[in-house]
């Protein structure tokens, strides 16, 4: 679906990419994680065809982003992190901007704006930021473009309306779309996402499924210093330490990513090497 | 290459319909303030002019450097919105191609302005000449010599320039205003802020940067006599002082090469505007 080969890119003289590769798949919600500046929303915006490859090459969907053909445009959709909406009537802007993408479907534009509890009769320009990025959420989704980028979708959005996000993008993906989202506010993407991709000085540093990596690490809260001292990342909390350990029992944990971000960040080719050595046996 | 690609007329019907939804209250808006704008030049043109305040060199002069503000002012701002990431993507991104949102800027800022304009003009005009000529009838205006004032007419922008051929329908300045529009268009996508000054400054220094060449290299490089502005005619001379022979390019070759070079500068500027849109990043 998507596949990026030996991406080179820089802002003058600042080296963003220099030959990422990264193969992403249909059926998948991919959380984009990493430090600001690292550059996730030029991936995005080279994905979608809005940042030309200095060197290497993009394929999505059969297409070459650059390009702009409509047929792709209408394929891809990017939610960018500052996005403009016309001075309108929300339902005018669906009702306008939805004729260039054939797959519009008017009725999950709906239903998505329930979940959200957005009102559709107001004018986009006296919504708030989160209204707006919630409309514009809702007509992402309505689009049914097979390849979504999300750039920091929950930016803007109340503790609530993150909870909202979660359960409308969970109803959302199916086996033909690709959802990348964006985001170094980890905390709102647990329990939606089912791929981890952690990206740092332009390069991949972690990507693995979430069902790797319970199948392969355990997170969970010791008070026993020995084991403490064994893990591969731990954290000590007012409720004893939270561990990253090897999962040599076939152990079932819930996958904390804050605390997998920061062990890649700092464990990062212990980390792999673990799941290198076991999908090798 | 899928099968419309560069262009539908499906698309580009939807592209216009939906910049005129999103911008249907700018240009309402415009065309009041500029015929206020109009009514007040023209009241003070009667207030000033006691003879033919509003003859058609007047009301020529009105229109064309009204039409060429309001054309370039507007068409600094058509593909501004490229310049900011928020807006760039949000138009870059519709599924459309680069050609039709090409052509739907160039139909707004051009046609739509250059229509909007004259209607707003005769809307202004045609009362204002009206009021001129009353006033010239009631105050039995005279010009000094005795002769009565004669009445104003409505210039039409169609015909020629004032005082000259008024047989000719090809319009110069019509031509010339097409240039502009579609330089300021280019200006519009080039840069990215402050466009309209900056396409100004970019075509002050290119008009500097062609006379220096004009008149330090290609004056000498044509041979002894000839003009390099206009190639087309001077004096071959005997020694110093003697003009013996004119020579002239003929006219079948300078007329037609003329209007080639006129009507053709807006599509060298509208396909350089097309390939900056195509080669947009945001």
């Amino acid at each position: 679906m998507i596949s990026i080969a030996n991406l080179h890119f820089a802002y003058r003289r600042r080296p963003v990419f220099s030959g990422l590769d990264l193969e992403l798949r249909p059926g998948h919600i991919y959380g984009l994680l990493g430090r600001n500046g690292m550059g996730k929303s030029t991936l995005l915006r080279s994905i979608a065809g809005f940042l030309f490859p200095q060197q290497g090459s993009i394929d999505v969907l059969g297409h070459v982003p650059r390009r702009r053909q409509p047929a792709f445009l209408q394929r891809v959709f990017l939610l960018p992190e500052d996005f403009y909406l016309p001075p309108m009537a929300l339902e005018r802007w669906v009702t306008l901007y939805s004729v260039f993408y054939p797959r519009f479907d008017h009725g999950q534009f709906r239903r998505a704006a329930a979940g959200f509890e957005l009102h559709t009769d107001g004018r986009l320009d006296q919504m708030s930021y989160g209204q707006r990025k919630k409309a514009l959420i809702c007509f992402a989704l309505a689009t049914n473009a097979e390849v979504l980028l999300l750039d920091e979708p929950t930016n803007g959005l109340d503790i609530v309306s993150k909870g909202q996000f979660r359960k409308v993008m969970a109803g959302a993906v199916d086996e033909n779309k690709c959802i990348v989202i964006s985001t170094h506010q980890i905390k709102d993407l647990e329990n939606l996402i089912d791929r981890v991709t952690i990206i740092d000085e332009g390069k991949i540093l972690f990507d693995q499924t979430i069902d790797a990596i319970q199948e392969r690490l355990v997170f969970r809260l010791s008070y026993d210093p020995e084991e403490t001292a064994g893990a591969i990342y731990s954290e000590d909390s007012f409720r004893g330490s939270a561990l990253i350990l090897p999962n040599m029992e076939g152990e079932d944990s819930r996958p904390d990513l804050e605390m997998l971000y920061k062990a890649v960040m700092l464990r990062g080719e212990r980390i792999n090497g673990l799941f290198s050595k076991i999908s090798k046996r | 290459m899928t099968k419309g690609q560069y262009f539908s007329f499906s698309r580009f019907h939807q592209l216009v319909t939906l910049h005129w939804g999103s911008q249907k209250r700018l240009y309402l808006l415009a065309l009041p303030a500029i015929a206020g704008l109009l009514v007040v030049w023209g009241i003070f043109l009667l207030f000033m002019d006691n003879y033919n305040p509003l003859d058609d060199g007047m009301q020529a002069f009105t229109y064309y450097w009204g039409l060429a503000l309001v054309g370039c002012l507007y068409s600094s701002t058509i593909f501004a919105g490229f310049g900011s990431k928020a807006h760039g993507i949000a138009w870059l991104g519709l599924p459309a191609s680069a050609l039709e949102k090409l052509l739907c800027g160039l139909l707004f800022s051009t046609i739509v302005v250059f229509i909007g304009f004259a209607v707003v003009f005769y809307l202004v005009d045609i009362p204002l000449v009206k009021i001129g000529n009353e006033l010239i009838e009631r105050q039995h205006r005279v010009w000094p010599g005795g002769y009565p004032v004669a009445p104003d007419v409505v210039w039409n922008l169609f015909h020629g320039l004032p005082g000259k051929n008024p047989d000719s329908d090809f319009h110069v300045l019509l031509v010339l205003y097409f240039i502009l529009q579609a330089m300021f268009a280019l200006g519009s996508v080039y840069f990215e802020r402050y466009a309209f000054i900056k396409t100004i400054i970019a075509f002050l220094v290119f008009a500097l940067v062609f006379l220096v060449l004009e008149k330090q290299v290609f004056a000498h490089i044509l041979p002894y006599g000839w003009k390099p502005f206009t190639l087309t005619n001077d004096w071959i001379t005997n020694g110093e002082t003697l003009r013996v022979k004119e020579v002239r390019v003929s006219t079948w070759i300078t007329g037609p090469l003329a209007v080639l070079l006129l009507l053709g500068i807006p599509p060298v500027f509208w396909i350089a505007t097309y390939f900056r849109i195509k080669e947009k990043q945001v």
